[in-house]
């Protein structure tokens, strides 16, 4: 499987929003818990919408979030 | 594993058994004869009814079990495996068809037709969910 060129904080976010669940930021955001654990683990590119969203909930900027790999095209 | 996964996996399971049994049964022995288009339509009832009957107890079983997950629309990831699977499946349908175009030229029997027919639209189907399933395990 290629790798995606951006990494997420999701994971260490929702601890901070105490212990917020995937489920629980998956309703807050649209999507399924599945595709939350597929965007954490870096297995799924959300598209911008849901990534800004993501980013809306924790109240952070997108690039809080998500950060781009240096060294990848 | 979300409720479209296990829909996707009872219809997968179904799929390979019922449309497994009917391949293994029908008698290919009238395949050229016209007695070989009513065996297949006899066959196809029992068959249909057991794909839509398990199809039905299934998503009624997981929906009552966990009724939110069953009401949740499909997301955006979702949609993508669904359009992933289904544009594989594409191409076995398009080879099948040209099986049958090619079938019609060597003037084979009507039976000839009708299971290549079924037979493209099961391993379509097979792609389909299975190419998801696989979609679904890996992530997207």
């Amino acid at each position: 499987m290629a790798r995606l060129p951006f990494t997420n904080d999701i994971r260490t976010l929702r601890f901070m929003a105490g212990e917020m669940t995937q489920a629980e930021l998956g309703d807050r955001v649209g999507v399924t818990r599945q595709t939350i654990a597929a965007i954490e683990q870096g297995k799924y590119s959300p598209s911008l919408e849901v990534a800004f969203r993501i980013a809306h909930v924790f109240g952070k900027p997108l690039e809080a979030v998500f950060q781009w790999e240096s060294g990848t095209d | 594993m979300s409720f479209n996964e296990k829909i996707h996996w009872a219809a997968f399971v179904a799929l390979t058994s019922a449309f497994g049994w009917y391949f293994l049964a029908y008698p290919w022995q009238i395949v050229g004869t016209r007695a070989g288009v009513a065996a297949a339509a006899d066959m196809l009832l029992p068959v249909t009814i057991i794909i839509i009957g398990a199809m039905s107890l299934t998503a009624a079983f997981f929906a009552i079990r966990a009724p939110k997950e069953a009401h949740l629309k499909d997301d955006e990831r979702e949609r993508t495996i669904h359009m992933r699977g289904t544009h594989l499946a594409y191409y076995p349908l398009v080879l099948g068809v040209w099986a049958n175009l090619f079938a019609i030229f060597y003037q084979l029997s009507a039976a000839v037709h009708l299971n290549l027919l079924i037979a493209t639209v099961v391993v379509a189907e097979l792609v389909r969910v299975g190419s998801q399933l696989y979609f679904y395990r890996r992530g997207y």
